[in-house]
């Protein structure tokens, strides 16, 4: 019985490898909550995003860029992890938003400054100040579910048209972008 | 018939490092500690010590003041710091009764999910004086035990 069950042609003996490819490369989550909105999980969306995560990338060089997507776990409770964008990298001025005592802030060596993009709901920097580099899990690839914003998340494009939904959601996306980067004095 | 054995062969040996791998990673494994900054307590070099990883894993309260602990160093993300336990969320700490690196008068309250961080050997220790408390998230083990040195790792 034993003998039978711990050979090469059960799955279950390809587990350890499996498990070590999933952790250090690819991984499939489910984003909950809403702090990342209207980037993911936005209201017009009735299912919560499915999305593709890398873990490697974060052993590579220039691991971490401002606005890339990343997950975390919290600095407050070690049993969470979070869905945020960086938005400073160490060595940066930041101009906090209001949560936060100081006006302006300094990210120290080995930090990064996080926030989501909807800040009302969002527990982020403002809240617990800037993050150690350490606790950065996994970088966001791209989203495969809901079908219909299947992809990479990117930039702000805009439309053709000038009018219409998706050229007043560019342009909106265009705005907050702008108010994010006019926060940050980059060194 | 003969290669397809070969490969098979090598797959398992590939299997069997990241089930290694794995132990290491979550259960618990022997590790060199190097630095002086835990002086006298632990040798600053050849000094082996057993991490236990699966208690802090399963139950990240078990953390307790005066615990040795491991964790991934707050300014660099590649480095893996021996630190020993001062402070639980909550805990009033002076910064530094010395008054070196801080006047020795400064206190601050531990905020949720931190903790306060301290070298046994204070005149040679990076620690939370310099860089305040540290998230409880980047604690990797516990220190079960030291390896006492047999004579072939002695050094001289």
């Amino acid at each position: 019985m034993f003998n039978h069950f711990w050979t090469w042609k059960n799955p279950l003996y390809w587990l350890p490898t499996g498990f070590v490819l999933s952790h250090y490369f690819y991984n499939v989550n489910v984003i909950s909550g809403r702090s990342m909105q209207p980037t993911l999980n936005p209201d017009t969306s009735s299912s919560r995003d499915v999305a593709i995560f890398h873990r490697h990338a974060l052993f590579t060089r220039d691991a971490y860029q401002r606005d890339d997507i990343i997950t975390l776990r919290s600095p407050e409770d070690p049993r969470r992890t979070l869905i945020k964008r960086i938005i400073a990298l160490e060595g940066d001025v930041v101009r906090t938003l209001p949560p936060y005592p100081a006006r302006d802030v300094r990210v120290p060596i080995g930090h990064i400054w996080v926030e989501g993009d909807e800040p009302f709901y969002s527990d982020d920097s403002n809240i617990f100040g800037p993050v150690p580099m350490a606790l950065v899990e996994s970088k966001l690839v791209c989203i495969i579910w809901p079908l219909h914003r299947f992809g990479r998340v990117s930039k702000a494009e805009l439309p053709l048209s000038r009018n219409g939904p998706s050229f007043r959601r560019a342009m909106a996306q265009f705005d907050r972008e702008r108010a994010r980067e006019s926060r940050v004095t980059k060194v | 018939m003969q290669s397809d054995y070969c490969s098979r062969r090598s797959l398992q040996v590939v299997n069997l490092a990241c089930a290694l791998h794995l132990f290491a990673e979550y259960v618990g494994r022997p590790s060199l500690m190097a630095g002086p900054s835990m002086l006298p307590t632990l040798a600053d070099s050849g000094e082996i010590v057993v991490e236990d990883r699966l208690t802090y894993r399963l139950n990240p309260g078990s953390v307790a003041r005066g615990d040795l602990i491991t964790l991934r160093s707050p300014i660099d993300p590649s480095r893996i710091i021996c630190k020993r336990v001062l402070g639980l969320p909550g805990d009033i700490i002076c910064v530094d009764p010395t008054g070196e690196k801080a006047p020795s008068t400064e206190h601050v309250v531990i905020p949720k999910g931190h903790i306060w961080i301290s070298g046994d050997n204070a005149a040679f220790s990076r620690d939370s004086r310099d860089y305040g408390p540290v998230s409880m998230a980047l604690i990797q083990a516990k220190l079960l035990a030291r390896v006492r040195k047999l004579f072939l790792l002695s050094y001289p």
